[in-house]
């Protein structure tokens, strides 16, 4: 469905000059220094998955996405959506892609939602059946005729994801493209954004792409995660993967019948304490619960214990402070 | 679809007149939810519209001022120079009714409007000129509709169909040739980021050349404005044409014919730069 | 003082990231220069007697108008900053500063004044001396007179744009307004067209209103127009203006102060 070969991406930056007299000599400046974005990446995605896209800022998360939705050219490599070269056919690309930019909206910011979505029902030319059809969708499933009649600048940030999102699919595009949706929307609204999503994918066999620095989107929607950081990929990989590979790490939780002094236990470490509770990393690879919960019980009453799985956030974490070690980033 | 070798000529021109009425039917769509969405701004409207005519005024005022103390300008008198300004102003009326959001691109792509414009499968032009519409170029239409009124009974103008005609093809091309300007300007922002700055320049320097014939300055003045930047052609040589005062610029007098095709031609520029500033844009990011 | 500074050095950053717009507008002031030194020698040749003073006087007059319009541009000033501010909401930052607002907007104003003054004024002047017959002041105490009451024409146009800031807090948008400001002033502090040409009412509403002492009164000085009792009245209305206006200024931004603090910018 997408192909992406070698893809890179570089920018020429004025180098802008600094120190003495710098504000005159920047007047006559022509020093350039090329950054590269994207460099040498490759991956492919099915029809169908949901793939979240996930790396710091300025790693070239969203000059991937511009790149697959037709905005900029690559500097080389090959790049294919669904067979069309975005760039190349950048009209025809449009016709099957649906964009939603987390912090600007495509819609008409000071008329009422169902005008936007009227006039993209005919630049789109979607049919007068297609568009009842997803109207009756999109009012089931996001709740959309409460605010239909509403501006786009009067809706909080929930609805007007909501409504971005109907804009996105009205044509019922094959490829869904969300840069950073659920920022800034409140748990709720989230949790509902997150089943339409996944609704959509199951019914229509949309292919979605996300980029997020949310987890929890990673955790509730993806079935795979790429991570970006410094324009490469460092990790192309299932959810469940990334829990096996990076995943021994367990935290063992220790609630004591009184408050203790920390002490140390063996092939363990004390990450956290408060109160009567005591928090303990270990590899699992290395110590086994049972041993260590009796080591600790035999010298201290325990009245409750837990043993907690990494975050996906932690283990993304590793993975960078890895990476970071592998290039020599501090 | 039948794709034997007839079928795409006969195709082509009832496909490319298709095409046409398209692309027009969704710039007006585009054009109708701009204007309502200006109308939501109801004190902006007349606000504007009011300012625009008491600018004009102003400007105006100071020629009258000028013309009282030296009785005329370089053979130029009152009336002769409330033509020179109307003309201008009724081109531009249009100019800044349609397409003065031109020079706002710089907006469009620092704050990712145009990159929307990219993920639609319409024409980027399209969607920019049917993004905006200013209605404070009404007031532009009041006062020059006005000034050209007035002046034309005050001068004792007694035209046919050929000169009527040619005024609303001065007009035309008039609002033409200062959409192509700005738009070449406007298209600054592809390479630097800005072009408000230009804008506002050639906008200050297009005033001084529009209220004052260019028969006043001297030669440099001239070829700069006819040959370089050719604002002159807006209203200055259409006029000699229209008020039979060709003499005064000598040789050049008859340039005002002219007009239409200087405006085609900057307009040809505007849109191979615009081309090429998109695919610029596309390469180099923001 | 050092806020002056700070502020003048930041004009200077800007400018070397948009160095193109600083050759054009040096090329269009210039071109302003031009086109008034023509218009003036038209009409110098047509009825001499007409202008009141001699070709030199009134085309160092224009000249220097023009020059000055890289700093008095009534589009620049106060009411632009308050504007942007408001409208990215940063309006905040500068409530909560522990600086009065009035004398930051002043400072901000000046230093930019300050830089564009060194800048374009300068060098254009220059040009016009050496191209196009711009004149030095009439005389040593006129330069001096001169020099104040250019201070003075600052202060009064910054007090308008701060009202007019004032009131876009208020009206939110001012763009259209802003047009018919810009003219207005122009035309009534007589940048090009110098006041004494002015007929009738006209004339006489342009004495009594503010904005004469922007351009009017310091141009008239260093042309020699306003000598010695004129020139100190035309100070003393200068000085007058400005307490008013800035006395206003201040009424204003209390009752706006307490507005945005209510609103939450």
């Amino acid at each position: 469905m997408i192909i992406a070969n070698q893809l890179t991406k570089e920018f020429k930056r004025l180098k802008s000059k600094e120190g003495f007299m710098s504000g005159i000599r920047n007047l006559f400046n022509t020093d350039y220094a090329v950054k590269r974005a994207v460099d040498d990446i490759s991956f492919e995605i099915q029809e169908g998955e949901i793939v979240g896209y996930i790396g710091p800022n300025g790693a070239g998360k969203s000059t991937s996405i511009k790149m697959l939705t037709g905005i900029l050219v690559p500097t080389s490599g090959h790049l294919e959506v669904n067979g069309i070269v975005p760039y190349k056919d950048r009209k025809t690309n449009a016709k099957q892609i649906g964009v939603v930019f987390g912090q600007k909206t495509q819609l008409w910011w000071d008329v009422p939602v169902i005008e936007s979505l009227r006039l993209l029902k005919d630049i789109y030319k979607v049919s007068d059946q297609q568009y009842k059809h997803n109207l009756e969708m999109f009012n089931d499933l996001l709740e959309l005729d409460k605010f239909y009649q509403t501006p786009v600048r009067q809706l909080s940030l929930g609805q007007r994801m909501r409504a971005d999102l109907a804009a996105a699919l009205l044509h019922n595009p094959k490829i869904l493209f969300l840069d950073e949706p659920t920022i800034g929307v409140d748990i709720v609204a989230k949790e509902r954004l997150r089943t339409f999503i996944k609704e959509i994918n199951r019914e229509q066999k949309v292919t979605v792409l996300l980029t997020t620095h949310d987890m929890g989107d990673i955790e509730k929607l993806c079935s795979r995660m790429m991570i970006i950081d410094y324009g490469q990929v460092i990790y192309d990989g299932s959810v469940e993967q990334i829990r096996k590979t990076n995943g021994a790490s367990r935290t063992l939780v220790v609630e004591f019948e009184q408050e203790l002094e920390d002490f140390a236990v063996p092939r363990t470490e004390l990450v956290k304490s408060e109160g009567r509770k005591k928090w303990y990393r270990f590899n699992r690879l290395e110590a086994s619960p049972s041993d260590l919960i009796t080591f600790i019980g035999s010298r201290y009453p325990i009245i409750d214990l837990t043993v907690e799985e990494p975050e996906v956030e932690q283990m993304v974490r590793t993975i960078y402070e890895r990476q970071g070690q592998k290039v020599g980033v501090v | 679809m039948a794709d034997w070798p007839g079928a795409k000529s006969i195709r082509g021109s009832s496909y490319k007149e298709g095409k046409v009425i398209e692309t027009v039917s969704i710039y007006l769509k585009l054009i109708k939810i701009s204007m309502k969405s200006r109308m939501q701004y109801r004190a902006d409207f007349f606000t504007g519209i009011i300012s625009v005519i008491i600018l004009n005024a102003v400007n105006l005022t100071l020629i009258g001022i000028l013309v009282n103390r030296f009785a005329h300008l370089n053979t130029w008198n009152l009336w002769e120079m409330v033509f020179l300004y109307s003309l201008w102003v009724m081109g531009h009326s249009i100019y800044s009714l349609l397409f003065w959001h031109f020079n706002t691109l710089e907006d469009y792509l620092v704050r990712g409007t145009f990159d929307q414009f990219l993920i639609r499968p319409i024409g980027v032009l399209v969607q920019f000129l049917g993004r905006e519409i200013q209605y404070m170029g009404i007031g532009d239409v009041i006062v020059g509709a006005t000034g050209l009124v007035l002046s034309y009974s005050k001068l004792g103008l007694n035209w046919g169909m050929f000169e009527f005609s040619w005024l609303i093809a001065a007009i035309l091309s008039g609002a033409i040739i200062e959409l192509a300007l700005a738009w070449l300007i406007a298209c600054l922002s592809f390479w630097t980021g800005r072009s408000v700055t230009a804008y506002f320049v050639m906008m200050r320097l297009n005033l001084m050349v529009q209220q004052y014939p260019v028969d006043i300055f001297g030669t440099w003045f001239r070829v700069l404005v006819t040959g370089l930047i050719p604002v002159a052609f807006i209203n200055y040589y259409p006029t000699l044409l229209l008020l039979g005062k060709t003499e005064q610029a000598g040789g050049w007098g008859w340039l005002g014919m002219m007009s239409p095709v200087v405006a085609l031609l900057l307009l040809a520029l505007a849109m191979l730069v615009w081309r090429i500033g998109i695919k610029r844009y596309s390469s180099t990011g923001s | 003082m050092r806020l002056f500074w700070s502020f003048t050095r930041q004009a200077f950053h800007n400018t070397a990231v948009y160095r193109f717009e600083f050759w054009l507008q040096l090329f269009s002031v210039f071109f302003m220069m031009y086109s008034v030194f023509w218009v003036w020698k038209i009409l110098y040749k047509q009825s001499p007697g007409a202008f009141g003073v001699t070709l030199e006087q009134m085309v160092t007059y224009g000249i220097l108008g023009m020059a000055l319009e890289t700093i008095f541009h009534p589009g620049r000033g106060p009411q632009t900053y308050i504007t942007e501010q408001i409208r990215s909401g940063s309006i905040d930052t500068d409530l909560t500063k522990p600086l009065d607002f009035h004398v930051h907007m002043f400072a901000r104003n000046f230093g930019e004044t300050i830089f564009r003054f060194g800048t374009l004024a300068m060098p254009s002047l220059a040009i016009g001396y050496l191209f196009l017959d711009f004149r030095l002041p009439a005389s040593f105490t006129n330069g001096v007179v001169f020099t104040i009451s250019l201070f003075l024409g600052f202060m009064v146009l910054f007090s308008l744009n701060f009202l007019l800031g004032m009131l876009s807090v208020v009206t939110l948008d001012i763009r259209s307004i802003s047009w018919a400001y810009n003219a207005l002033v122009r035309f009534f502090a007589g940048q090009m067209v110098p006041l004494w040409l002015f007929p009738g009412f006209v004339g006489t509403l342009a004495a009594v209103l503010p904005f004469k002492s922007i351009y009017f009164i310091p141009l008239s000085i260093y042309i020699g127009k306003m000598n010695g009792i004129e020139a100190w009245q035309g100070i003393g209305f200068q000085l007058i203006w400005i307490a008013v206006l800035l006395l206003f200024g201040r009424l204003a931004w209390s009752k706006v102060h307490t507005r945005l603090v209510i609103q939450g910018g």
